[in-house]
Formats: C-alpha cells, structure tokens, sequence
C-alpha cells in the first residue's frame, strides 16, 4: 500500500492541488481557530510533512446522521482531501468489508498502531444491563469501545450522542445512554457535539491534530474552544432584533416573514455554543435559524429534555403543577395551624379571656 | 411606695397646668414584683392585644421610617427613638416572638430574643412621655398603620408590669380611688358648681332624677377652667333642655384607658354610663377634652361590651348641631380666628367639621394653620403626657413649633375645644411668652347667644 | 445536569412552593386571629367605601409632608416602578408568565429595560445608602430590611450582567440570575417583602376604621 506512506504535501501534489490553494485553506482553518495568522506558514509546513494519521472510527448507539453530515462534501475540496487521508481502517458503514472481516480490519489496525490510531466515535453508549442494547458482532459496544480506547492516542467523540448521550441518553433514557467520555478517563477526549456536527469543526480538528500532533483547546465540556466560544445568539445575525424587541411570534407572522428574531419561539441561541451561526451548513448556504426555525441548542448536552424545542428559554420547567396547588393548600393548613397555636399561646400566657 | 402615698402626693395648684406636684424623688416603677415577674406580665397583657388588627399592623410595617417625621415628638427633638414605630419595638418584638404566623419560627431560633425588663424600663419614657396618641404619624405611613392604637395596647402591658411614670400612676390611681385624677371629688364638685352658678347667675340643675341630657366635665375644668360649667349651663337652659349634672357620674377623662389599665378603664366609663342609664338620659354631651371623646365616643360601648343606649356627644358637636338647626342664634364675632383642633375629637374623633360649623355660625374669619384640621400638629400635652415632669422640656419645644404655626395665621384669637389642649398653650404660652391666650370654642359660644326677643 | 437546569427546573419549583406555602401561611395565620367587633355606633355607613380608599389615599403623602418625604418617596416609585417595567415587559420577563398564564403581551426593547433596570439599581443603592446614613433609619432597620434590600436587588444585578455578558458565560449568567430570582422568592414570605400583601391589608383596615368614625388616618 504505497499510498500510505506518502506525506499530505505528496498526496496534495499528486492530486494536483496548488500549493496556493493549500495555503489559502490552512489560513481559513487558522482564522476559524482562531490561530494567529502569522503562524499559517509554519502550520502549513508541519502540515505538508504529515504522514497518514491511522484511525478506527466506531459507530454505537446513533442514526449515522453524523456520518452523513461528515461525508456530504460535493466538491472535490481540500477538506475531503483531508477527510480522505485519515486512514480510516474501520468505518462500518463505509467501508466494503463486513462480518468477521471487517472486525479482523480493526484486530490488525489495533496491533499495527497501538498507541498511535485516533479512535473516531459516533454514537451513545448504553450502560444498562451491562450494554446488551448495542451489541455488534457478539460484543456490547460498551466492551468494544473500553477495548479500543484502550490502545487509541486520543479520542474524538463526533455529535451530540457520543459526546453527552443524546438522543440515546433523552428521558427516560431506556438504556442508560451515556457519552464516550462519562466512561474513558484515562485518554485525550476531544467532543465535536452538534446533531449533526459541523464538517468543518472536524476539518479543523484534524488539520490541527495533524499540524501540531496533539487535540486542540477545549472549554469544559471538551469542546474545541476555537469553534464553540461563542453561543449561537452571540453570532445570531437575528440579534438585532433581538436587541430591538422585535420577535416572530409565529413561524408565519410579519415578524418570521421580517426574518425578526425567533426567541418567543423558543431558541436556544442564548445558551448554545455552536459554530453554525458562522460557518453555516452545506458549504456556508444556510443553517437552521437562516432557514426559519429557532436553535434547538443541538451541541449542548440534555437538549431534548428542556421541555420542547418551542418553549422560550425564560420560561420554567414545570414538570408538573400539581405542586403548587398541594403547596396553596400547605400553606392554608400552616396558617391555620400557626394561628391556633397562637391563640392557644395568647390564652396560656394571658391566662384565659 | 404604698397606695396610701400616692394619693398623698400633692398636686400643685399653682401651676397653670393641673398635675401633681414634681416629685423630689421619682417613682417610675410601681408595686414588688422580679424582673421576671413585670416581663412576665408585660407579655401576659401585650398578648391580649395581639388580635388580627394589631397583628396586620405590626406585619406591615417596612420600616420607610417616614413615621418619624410626622410625630411632633421627633420634630421637636431630632431624636431617632423618638420614631413612632421605635416606641412599639418591645410590643412588635413580644408579637413576633409569641403571636405571629412565623412565632414558632423566630423562638426556636431564638431571632426575636426575648423582651427584658430593662428594655421595658428604657421603652417606658418612649411609650408614655413621648406619644400623646395623636395619630398624625398615620397620616403619612405608607401602610397606614395606626401606631397611636398599638401605644395605647402596648401601655396596658406596661401598666401592669408597674412601669408607668410616677406622674401618671398617681393621678390615675387618684382617679382610680376618689373618683377624679386632679382633685375634683364629688363634694369639690358640687361646691364649684353652686360657686360657679351663683357667680354667673345661672341656674345648675344638680343630680336631677330624669333627664334627657347628662352633661359630663373634665377635672381640669372644674378645677382650672370653671366657667364651663356655667357655660354649659347657659347654653342648655337657653335652648330649654332637659339636663343635669349627676356627682355619680360627671369624669369625662379616663386615666386608666391613658396609663394602660383597661379594668379601670372600664370601672371609670361604667360610672357614666350606669348613671346615664339610671336617668334615662338620650344623650350624653362630653365636655371640651380630648381623650374624654376618644374614651366615651369610640371605646365606651366595647368597655359596656354592647351598643351604648344613649348617643355621645363631644360639646362642639351639640352646638354644631344646635347652630345647624336653628336652636341656637349668636351673635356675630367680628374676629379673626385660628383653631386649634383637638387631635382625638378631630382626627381621630371625626368632629372636625363640627368647630367650624359654630365658628362659621358665630361669623369669625377662620384662618386656618397650615397642616390644620385633621393634619393638625398635636400640642404635646394630651394621652398623659402633660402630667409627666420629665416630659415638659420636649412639650416647651412642640409649643414653640405649634405657636409659630398659629402666629402665621396672623388671627387675633386662638381657639380650642380641648380643655387639657387649653391648659398646655396656657401653661407653655407663659413658659415661652406667647402673650396670647387660647380661648375655649364653648365659653366663646356662651358669651355670645342671642337672648330672644333682644337681638 | 447542568446548573442552569437546575435552576429552570427543581430550583424553580421549590422556590414556587415555599413561595406559596409561605404567602398562604402568614397571611392565614394573621387572617386567623382573633377579631373584635367594635360596638361603638358608626358615625357614617359604608365603612368598606373608605377601605377601598384607604388603598390608595397614602399612594403620595399630604401636602404637609410632601417636603420631608417626597424625595424618598420618589425614590421608592422608581424602584417600584422600575421593578414592574422590567418584570412585566422586559420579553424574557413576559416569556415566563406568558407560559404560566398562557397568553402574551407586549414588550419593551431590551435597551429601555436595560435602562430601566439601571435606574432601579441606582435608586436600590440611593436607599441602601439613605438607610445605613440617615439616624432614624439606621436605627429602626434590622436583618430583614438589609436581607430584603439585597434579594431585591440581586436579581437586577445579576440580571444586568447576563444581559451585558459580564459573566464567564451566559448559561451561568442566566442559572445566577434565576438562583437570584428564586432566593428573592423563597425570602420573600419571611420578611418585609410580604408588604405587597400586607399594604393592602393594613390600609383597608385603617380605611374602613377612620370610615366609620371620620376624622382622618
Ligand atoms: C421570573 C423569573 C425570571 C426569569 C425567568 C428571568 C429571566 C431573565 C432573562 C432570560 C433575562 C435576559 C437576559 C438577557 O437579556 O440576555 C433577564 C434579564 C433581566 N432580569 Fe430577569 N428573570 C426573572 C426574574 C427577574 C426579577 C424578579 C428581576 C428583578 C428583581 C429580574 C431582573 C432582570 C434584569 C434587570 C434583567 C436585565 C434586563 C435587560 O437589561 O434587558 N428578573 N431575566
Ligand atoms: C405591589 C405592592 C407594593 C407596594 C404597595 C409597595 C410599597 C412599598 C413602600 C410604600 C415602600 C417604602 C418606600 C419608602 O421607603 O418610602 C416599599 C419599600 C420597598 N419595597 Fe415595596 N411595595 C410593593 C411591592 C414590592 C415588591 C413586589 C417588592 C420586591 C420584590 C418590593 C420591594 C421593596 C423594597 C426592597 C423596599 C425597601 C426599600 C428600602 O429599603 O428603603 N416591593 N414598598
Ligand atoms: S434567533 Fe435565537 S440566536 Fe438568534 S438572536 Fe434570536 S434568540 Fe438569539
Ligand atoms: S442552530 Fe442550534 S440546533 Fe441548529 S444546528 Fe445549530 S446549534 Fe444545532
Ligand atoms: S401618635 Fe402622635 S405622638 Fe404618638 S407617635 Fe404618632 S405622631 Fe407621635
Ligand atoms: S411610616 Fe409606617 S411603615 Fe414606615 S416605618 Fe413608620 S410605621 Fe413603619
């Protein structure tokens, strides 16, 4: 397999793509990251001398949304360039092999590079019943994924569910959903949450994982900070309106036609931290809240269970309220209660009358 | 100190202002009981009070301190205790600890200590030298809290803790015990009133069976201001009314409502009204003082524990009716007048209009002061106050303020119905060299009937 | 779970219950004690008239003590006020209620109640400050009125800075400004802040008992 030792500047040339075109897509990554320009050229360099980063990628518990968001590249780009030099030696879904096969191509590639793959997850992992709701191949994905943790450098978790649990891990959480991180704690984890993530943050990624050999920066939910400092809101161009008090208070009323901002409708933007508000979905066309709907707050953890997509961010969380008609009523029985002893009080110490 | 010397005690003629004479050596504190006894009793009788009223009260205060500036206490002395609703800490803290909602709450952990019996001694100078309970410092409260009622409840725990000031223990018990607080026993009585009708030429109907009207009078006119007797007298026999006087039931004032002694309260509002029951009498005319008004008018039926079966007049509410009807004629004055009202006939007795329909009847130019009528300051002399010697210092300063009040007015005849208002202007006005003298709105309407046929 | 759901959710439920109970308490426990029927002969009828007047008769002092008091009493408008503006129309506000009443109203830009919301906090610390200078306060003022001073004013603070982002960020931001919001509340019924229950009460009473005499309270 000759291409594999081939460096990322070989392969780069061999595609023909120019070094100018190369440059101008290491400064977009730096800018995204927040990278200072001056450090482009450097990066590219140690970029160009990059070998073939082995890597597993492992699908749990998910709907292979991810995947598609990852893989939904039409133009030949540098970014598929990139995507494409991970020697990805295990994508079930991708990948020709299957069976016995396929699970013999993780085994080699395990032992091949242990203690250098990057271990690719998408996907939540359910703990109940010791992990029998995602078994593949005979062997539960919560078994699987301590195995090859255990030989990775670092971990990526791609989307919501492997990073937090996700859908998986909603309420009631049947199987007891969880994120690669709530049970690896000895390695590198890096989250790129998001349902689905943006391509462009695992471009950003891996380009600096290449470039530099180690996961970037990450806020404290082990996310890259170069992609997730900001909240959707921050970032919103709707927050104008926002400022203004100007909202859409139906998704077809003058305000939604006015593009106004979609707080009353329950976004999210306030709270979620997401690059989606700049980098925009397929290739910068539009994202969700350019389309019309408010931020369902995908990359934040738990964000199925706010009680709807629709309910405004400043409105609380009930549960139920039944609460507050037993606490009228415990109200009226402490009163009463205080007022008879009172009065007993009163008559004790006024001695009667 | 025994009973026998309080009522020994002289009380000082000289003055202008009847009380008993200053003590040498006070006695603030009354009877042999510990400390833990008078705390004790101070909170068996602060807890009587605590009923819903009381208890909204104390709940709503927000401590805005607004009261403060209302108080003609605080104005004239700058002093914070002298904030109205500081005189009732003790009270609100006993009602907080032993009665509220929360009382469980705040004794378990202890956040509203208990009340000492050195607080109650340091509170009695706040709860009886400094309040005349003329409810000005309602008026401007944000909840409308009546602090003047809460004084008034708090000095019944007072009073039977034995922390009254000496001034007012012994005219009470006076009072309490020969019938009148300054001296006016039924035989004085009787005398002033023969003297009384011999000199004025009228004549005194004296303990007469039947009735239609019993006329009270107050020991300070009886003993200071004499004349309104004849006075009283003029006018009823003028109009031809059915009255008397009765030496079983002629005391308008009520020193155990002001000390805090509400069994004797009641012993002294029962004599009146036993004896106007007796007569039969319909109506049963209050002579120019404050309290009096307050005692008969608002508390005498809760002290009979049933309506009353006569009706309560204050003496400017009868000439006001009188002149209203037409009964009465006068004569024009050609005066102007500024009127002193009577914080518990007018604020918070509701008689207010009545001086001014007799002094509108009698033709004066009524000036009134600024914040007159029912904003009216107090003279710093009724609930008490003006028989306690300690006090008199603060009662010159709230004069001093309340004269330049009524010299603003620039009239030329000072008016009051209040007899104990009467006596403070008279005593202070010679303190502070006022140079005029506060005329009575009665004597002023008996000088000036129209006899018929004469005009 | 995170610390603003927390806050959205248990937080605010339990502080919605002890809000509750407490209210209900005190004022059933004052409600409860005992009554006396005043038997003195009414001057005038319709004494319930004059409670109703009551409520609002001492809205602004009388004239004569418009001096003394004014100044205060216009600081405690603004902060009253302001604090209405900012509950009732500032959008996130009005998104809370809107969700437990069910329907929505108008409301201000958010720079006009963040405007609002700075004047009130001014006129918050004029009072703090009037009431740790001025003698009379100084000395009537206990725990309680520093406690409530500072509940009420902790949900403007905190609330302005998650509007200004001032906080690490802006989840944190808003889970303090709601903890802040659910102390005032669960304070609330154990304090002085039970004065918006309780003005009424008083001044009804006061009203209808100076109604039936007369005279002026
Ligand atoms: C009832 C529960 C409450 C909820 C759910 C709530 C929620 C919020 C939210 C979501 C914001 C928006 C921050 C932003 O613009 O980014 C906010 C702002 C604010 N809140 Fe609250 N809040 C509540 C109660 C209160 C209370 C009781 C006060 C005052 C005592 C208060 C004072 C403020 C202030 C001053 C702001 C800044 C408003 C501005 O400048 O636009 N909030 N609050
Ligand atoms: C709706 C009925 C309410 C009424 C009629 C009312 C009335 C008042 C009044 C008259 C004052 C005294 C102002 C002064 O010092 O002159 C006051 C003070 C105060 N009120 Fe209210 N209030 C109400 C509701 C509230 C609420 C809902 C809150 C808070 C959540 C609040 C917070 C305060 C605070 C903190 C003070 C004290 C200011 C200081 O320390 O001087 N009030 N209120
Ligand atoms: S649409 Fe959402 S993210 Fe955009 S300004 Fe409005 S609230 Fe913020
Ligand atoms: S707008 Fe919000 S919910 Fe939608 S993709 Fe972006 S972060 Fe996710
Ligand atoms: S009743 Fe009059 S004297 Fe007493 S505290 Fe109030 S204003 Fe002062
Ligand atoms: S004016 Fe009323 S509320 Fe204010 S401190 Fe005095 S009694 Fe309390």
């Amino acid at each position: 397999m000759k291409e594999h030792d081939l460096t990322l500047g070989e392969e780069l040339r061999r595609q023909g793509i120019s070094r100018r075109s190369f440059l101008k897509f290491c400064a977009g990554v730096a800018s995204s990251m927040a990278i200072p320009a001056a450090m482009v050229p450097a990066m590219a360099e140690s970029l160009a001398q990059a070998r073939r980063q082995p890597a597993i990628m492992m699908a749990y518990q998910e709907c292979t949304g991810c995947l598609e968001s990852l893989t939904r590249s039409f133009a030949p780009t540098v970014e598929n360039l990139i995507f494409n030099f991970i020697s990805l030696d295990f994508q079930h879904a991708l990948q020709a092999a299957s069976g016995d096969q396929a699970v013999d191509a993780i085994k080699t590639s395990m032992k091949e590079n242990w203690g250098k793959y990057l271990l690719l997850v998408d996907g939540s992992i359910p703990l109940n019943d010791d992990g029998i709701y995602s078994v593949s191949h005979g062997q539960s994905h919560l078994d699987s994924l301590r195995e090859l943790a255990e030989g990775a450098a670092a971990i990526v978790s791609i989307g919501t569910c492997a990073s937090y649990g996700g859908i998986g891990a909603a309420s009631p959480n049947p199987t007891g959903a969880v994120g690669v991180d709530q049970i690896i704690t000895d390695k590198p984890i890096l989250n790129v949450p998001g349902c689905p993530p943006m391509p462009e943050v695992m471009t950003g990624v891996y380009t600096s994982f290449l470039a530099f050999g180690a996961l970037p920066e990450v806020d404290s939910l082990k996310r890259p900070k170069a992609f997730f400092g900001d909240t959707i809101h921050d970032r919103c161009y709707r927050r104008t309106f926002y400022d203004q008090g100007k909202f859409a208070d139906s998704f077809d009323d003058e305000g939604a036609r006015n593009g106004w901002c979609l707080y009353k409708l329950g976004c999210k933007g306030p709270i979620t931290h997401n690059a989606c508000a700049t980098l925009k979905f397929n290739e910068g066309v539009s994202w969700p809240i350019q389309s019309g709907h408010g931020c369902i707050g995908c990359s934040e953890p738990n964000f199925w269970d706010k009680e709807g997509f629709y309910k405004p961010l400043s409105a609380g969380q009930w549960g139920s309220a039944e609460g507050i008609a037993a606490a009228a009523a415990a109200g009226v029985a402490l009163g009463a209660a205080s007022a008879v002893m009172s009065r007993r009080n009163q008559n004790k110490i006024s001695g009667g009358k | 100190m025994s009973d026998t010397s309080v009522t020994e005690i002289e009380l000082d003629y000289e003055s202008k202002r009847l009380s008993v004479r200053k003590p040498e050596e006070r006695f603030d504190v009354q009877g042999d009981m510990s400390d833990d006894e008078r705390v004790e009793k101070a909170m068996v009788n602060f807890a009587k009070d605590f009923g819903r009223v009381a208890a909204t009260y104390m709940e709503a205060c927000i401590h805005c301190g607004a009261c403060a500036h209302a108080c003609p206490f605080y104005e004239a002395s700058g002093d914070p205790r002298h904030t109205p609703i500081w005189k009732l800490e003790p009270f609100k803290q006993a009602y907080k600890r032993e009665a509220g909602p929360l009382a469980f709450m705040y004794k378990t952990l202890n956040l509203k200590p208990k009340v000492t019996v050195d607080e109650l001694k340091d509170w009695q100078e706040l709860l009886y030298d400094t309040c005349t309970l003329c409810g000005r410092c309602t008026l401007i409260c944000p909840m409308s809290i009546d602090i003047a009622t809460l004084v008034g409840m708090a000095r019944h725990g007072m009073f039977h803790a034995g922390l009254v000031p000496h001034e007012l223990y012994t005219v009470t018990e006076k009072a309490q015990k020969e019938g009148s607080p300054l001296g006016a026993t039924p035989s004085v009585f009787e005398d002033r009133i023969e003297w009384m009708g011999d000199e004025h030429e009228v004549e005194m109907n004296v303990n007469e069976d039947q009735a239609d009207v019993l006329v009270l009078m107050s020991s300070i006119e009886i003993q200071k201001y004499p004349e309104s007797m004849a006075a009283t007298a003029k006018i009823l026999n003028h109009m031809g009314k059915s009255w008397t006087f009765r030496t079983d039931g002629y005391e308008a004032t009520n020193f155990g409502m002001l000390s805090g002694n509400t069994g004797w309260q009641k012993d002294m509002s029962m004599k009146v009204i036993s004896t106007a029951e007796k007569i039969g009498a319909k109506v049963v005319i209050l002579p120019e003082c404050g309290h009096a008004y307050q005692a008969m008018r608002w508390q005498g039926a809760n002290m009979y524990g049933k309506p009353l079966p006569f009706e309560v007049q204050h003496i400017s509410e009868f000439l006001a009716s009188a002149v209203e009807s037409g009964d009465l004629k006068l004569k024009t004055v050609n005066k102007s007048v500024a009127f002193h009202d009577p914080c518990q006939v007018s604020r918070r007795g509701g008689a207010t209009p009545a001086p001014r329909k007799v002094l509108e009847a009698l033709g004066v130019e009524l000036r009134e002061a600024e914040s007159g009528g029912n904003l009216n300051f107090c003279c710093g002399g009724g609930g008490g106050v003006i028989t306690i010697h300690r006090a008199d210092t603060l009662r010159y300063k709230i004069m001093a303020n309340k004269f330049r009040q009524l010299d603003a007015t620039g009239a030329e005849m000072m008016v009051t119905s209040c007899s104990n208002c009467r006596q403070n202007f008279d005593e202070s006005g010679e303190k502070l060299n006022w140079g005029k003298d506060m005329n009575s709105l009665l004597e002023l309407v008996a000088e000036n009937l129209v006899e018929e046929g004469k005009r | 779970m995170t610390l603003l759901d927390f806050a959205r959710g248990p937080a605010m439920q339990i502080a919605i219950i002890i809000f509750v109970v407490g209210i209900v308490w005190r004022l059933v426990g004052v409600w409860a004690l005992p009554k006396k029927k005043d038997l003195s002969e009414p001057r005038q009828k319709g004494a319930w008239v004059g409670g109703l007047k009551g409520l609002f008769v001492h809205a602004w002092p009388y004239k004569p003590f418009v001096p003394k008091v004014g100044a205060q009493y216009i600081i405690g408008y603004i902060i009253h006020l302001g604090l209405f503006i900012v509950l009732i129309f500032g959008t996130p506000h009005m998104l809370f209620f809107a969700d437990i009443v069910g329907f929505t109203w108008w409301t201000l830009p958010g720079g006009v109640i963040t405007a609002v919301a700075v004047v009130t906090t001014l006129a918050l610390f004029v009072a703090l400050i009037r009431r740790l200078v001025n003698p009379v306060h100084r000395l009537i003022s206990n725990f309680d009125d520093y406690a409530t001073w500072f509940v009420t004013t902790a949900p403007f603070v905190t609330g302005l800075m998650t509007t200004m982002n001032m906080w690490p960020d802006y989840e944190t931001g808003l889970a303090i400004h709601l903890l802040s919001v659910w102390l005032l509340l669960i304070y609330f019924p154990f304090g002085k802040l039970m004065h918006s229950f309780w003005f009424v009460v008083s001044r009804y009473t006061t009203g209808s008992r100076f109604a039936r005499r007369g005279g002026m309270a």
